[in-house]
C-alpha cells in the first residue's frame, strides 16, 4: 500500500466517521433500518491486511462511534466480531480462481454475487450482534434481529452506491 | 515455557480479538446505564437463589441439632403430663389427694440411641448418658409412641438399655379398655411381635384394644402405651388367651428414647426389701 493510497484510506476513516457522527447519528427510517457507514473502512480494507492490525482499527473506530453514540462498547464489540470473521467469510465465498494477493475489496475486481453476499455477511453480523447487545433482552430477539437485517439491506443499498461512484472513477 | 510463549505467539491474533471483545463488553456493562442494572439484577438474581440453596443445605444439617432440641422439649413436656395424669383424680367416693412427691416421680430424660440390635434373641441398646446424669440400672426406658425396655448397666456417660425384644424381659401390662391384668413377653423372633400371658380365657378382649403398662410396676409409669392386640387365639393349655400384640416401638427406627427417672424408686425398693420373709 503506497503512501498516497493510505492518506487517503485514513481520509475515508475519518470522513465516514464524521458523516456517522454528525448526519447519520440521528437518522433512521422508521426506526427499524438503521445506516452505519462508517463500517465502509472496514469492509473495504485490502484482503492481505493483517487481522491483528484491522482488529485494533475496528476497535478504535468502534470506541469513537460508541462515545459519540453514548453506547460504550458496543459499536467496539461489534466492529471487532465482524473484523475477526472477515477470513472465515472469505473463505466462506472463495472465487473459483481463488484470491489475488493484491486484490482489493470492490465491485470492479469481484463479482456482484460474490461483493454483495460478503457485504451482506459482514453487515449482518455486525449490526444483529449490535441490537442484540443494545437490547440486552433476550424477548426481544425478533425485534433485533429484524433491525439487523432491515439496516443491512438499507447498508447494501448505500454501499453499494458508493462502490457505483468508485466504479465510475 | 518456550512452548507456552509460542503457543501464545501463534494465537496472537485470537488473543487480541479475545482481549478486545472482552474491553468492550465490559466496557458495556461499565457505563450503559440499561446494561448496568440488568447486570446487577440478573446476577444479584443468581446470588439469592444461590444463597437460598445454600441455607436450605445448611437447614438439613442443622436438623440433626433441631431433632435434638425436640427430643428435651418432648422430655419436659412428657413430665408435664406424667403430673397432670398423676392429679386427675380417680372418681372415687373416698377423699384422696396426691402428696406433691409422689406427683412429681416421674422425670423424662432424653437420650440419643448410639447402638441398638433387633435381630438376636437377646437385644440390647446403648444410650449415651449414664451415671454423670443421674441414670441408675432398674429405671425405665420409652420412646415416642410406646414401651423400649429398662436400664441393665451404666457407665459414667453411657448406659445400657435392656430391651423388650429379650426373651427374659417382661413387662407388666394390661388391657386398656377392659383394665385386665398380664404381662408383655417377646416372642423371641419378629422385633414387631410380643405375646401378652396370663390373660384368662373367660375374661373379654377384642382386637386392636391398646396394651398398655400397669399400675403395678416398679419400672414404667402407669398406661405407657406398648402395642395393639393384633392376633387372638387360646393358649395350647386352654386356660389363657393367647395374645399376639404389635409393638408401638419402631425398634429399627429408634433415634432418642427417654430414660424415666423415679425419685421414689429406692424409696419403694425399700419398702419392698422390708417384706417379711417367709421360709
Amino acid at each position: 500500500m503506497g503512501t498516497s493510497s493510505t492518506i487517503r484510506w485514513i481520509l475515508t476513516i475519518l470522513f465516514t466517521l464524521l458523516i456517522q457522527v454528525l448526519f447519520l447519528r440521528d437518522l433512521t427510517i422508521a426506526y427499524f433500518a438503521f445506516c452505519f457507514i462508517y463500517v465502509w473502512p472496514l469492509v473495504k480494507a485490502p484482503i492481505d491486511t493483517p487481522p491483528a492490525y484491522l482488529m485494533l482499527g475496528a476497535f478504535v473506530l468502534g470506541w469513537l462511534v460508541d462515545v459519540f453514540y453514548n453506547t460504550h462498547g458496543m459499536h467496539a464489540f461489534a466492529s471487532v466480531l465482524m473484523v475477526s470473521l472477515r477470513s472465515p467469510i472469505f473463505r466462506l465465498l472463495t472465487p473459483a480462481n481463488g484470491y489475488d494477493e493484491r486484490s482489493s475489496v470492490s465491485l470492479q475486481e469481484m463479482r456482484p454475487l460474490w461483493f454483495f453476499s460478503y457485504l451482506f455477511l459482514m453487515l449482518f453480523c455486525h449490526h444483529s450482534v449490535l441490537f442484540l447487545l443494545e437490547a440486552s433482552d433476550l424477548s426481544l430477539l425478533g425485534i433485533s434481529l429484524l433491525r439487523g437485517l432491515s439496516s443491512c439491506l438499507l447498508g447494501l443499498l448505500v454501499f453499494g452506491i458508493l462502490e457505483l461512484f468508485n466504479l465510475n472513477k | 515455557m518456550n512452548q507456552l510463549f509460542q503457543f501464545l505467539l501463534r494465537q496472537r491474533n485470537f488473543l487480541l480479538f479475545f482481549v478486545l471483545e472482552l474491553i468492550s463488553l465490559w466496557s458495556v456493562f461499565k457505563y450503559n446505564d440499561y446494561q448496568r442494572t440488568l447486570y446487577f439484577n440478573t446476577t444479584n438474581q443468581w446470588v439469592a437463589s444461590l444463597l437460598a440453596q445454600k441455607q436450605e443445605v445448611q437447614n438439613y444439617y442443622q436438623l440433626r441439632e433441631i431433632n435434638r432440641e425436640l427430643a428435651f422439649e418432648n422430655a419436659q413436656l412428657r413430665q408435664e403430663v406424667f403430673q397432670l395424669k398423676a392429679m386427675q383424680a380417680p372418681d372415687l367416693t373416698l377423699p384422696y389427694y396426691i402428696s406433691e412427691a409422689v406427683l412429681n416421680r416421674y422425670q423424662p430424660v432424653a437420650c440419643k440411641v448410639i447402638d441398638l440390635t433387633t435381630q438376636q434373641s437377646q437385644n440390647y441398646l446403648t444410650i449415651d448418658k449414664g451415671t454423670k446424669d443421674g441414670l441408675h440400672p432398674g429405671m425405665a426406658v420409652i420412646s415416642s409412641t410406646g414401651v423400649v425396655g429398662k436400664i441393665l448397666s451404666c457407665t459414667e456417660n453411657l448406659s445400657m438399655v435392656i430391651s423388650i425384644l429379650h426373651i427374659n424381659n417382661t413387662v407388666s401390662a394390661k388391657l386398656k379398655s377392659s383394665g385386665e391384668l398380664g404381662y408383655v413377653k417377646w416372642a423371641g423372633w419378629q422385633p414387631e411381635v410380643a405375646e401378652m400371658m396370663d390373660v384368662s380365657k373367660y375374661k373379654k378382649v377384642v382386637k386392636g384394644d391398646t396394651v398398655v403398662t400397669s399400675d403395678y410396676n416398679a419400672v414404667f409409669p402407669p398406661n405407657v402405651p406398648i402395642g395393639i392386640v393384633a392376633k387372638l387365639g387360646l393358649k395350647k393349655d386352654g386356660n389363657f388367651h393367647d395374645i399376639k400384640i404389635m409393638l408401638l416401638t419402631h425398634f429399627s427406627a429408634l433415634q432418642y428414647v427417654y430414660v424415666i427417672k423415679n425419685r421414689l424408686a429406692w424409696q419403694q425398693a425399700k419398702l419392698e426389701q422390708s417384706k417379711p420373709k417367709l421360709d
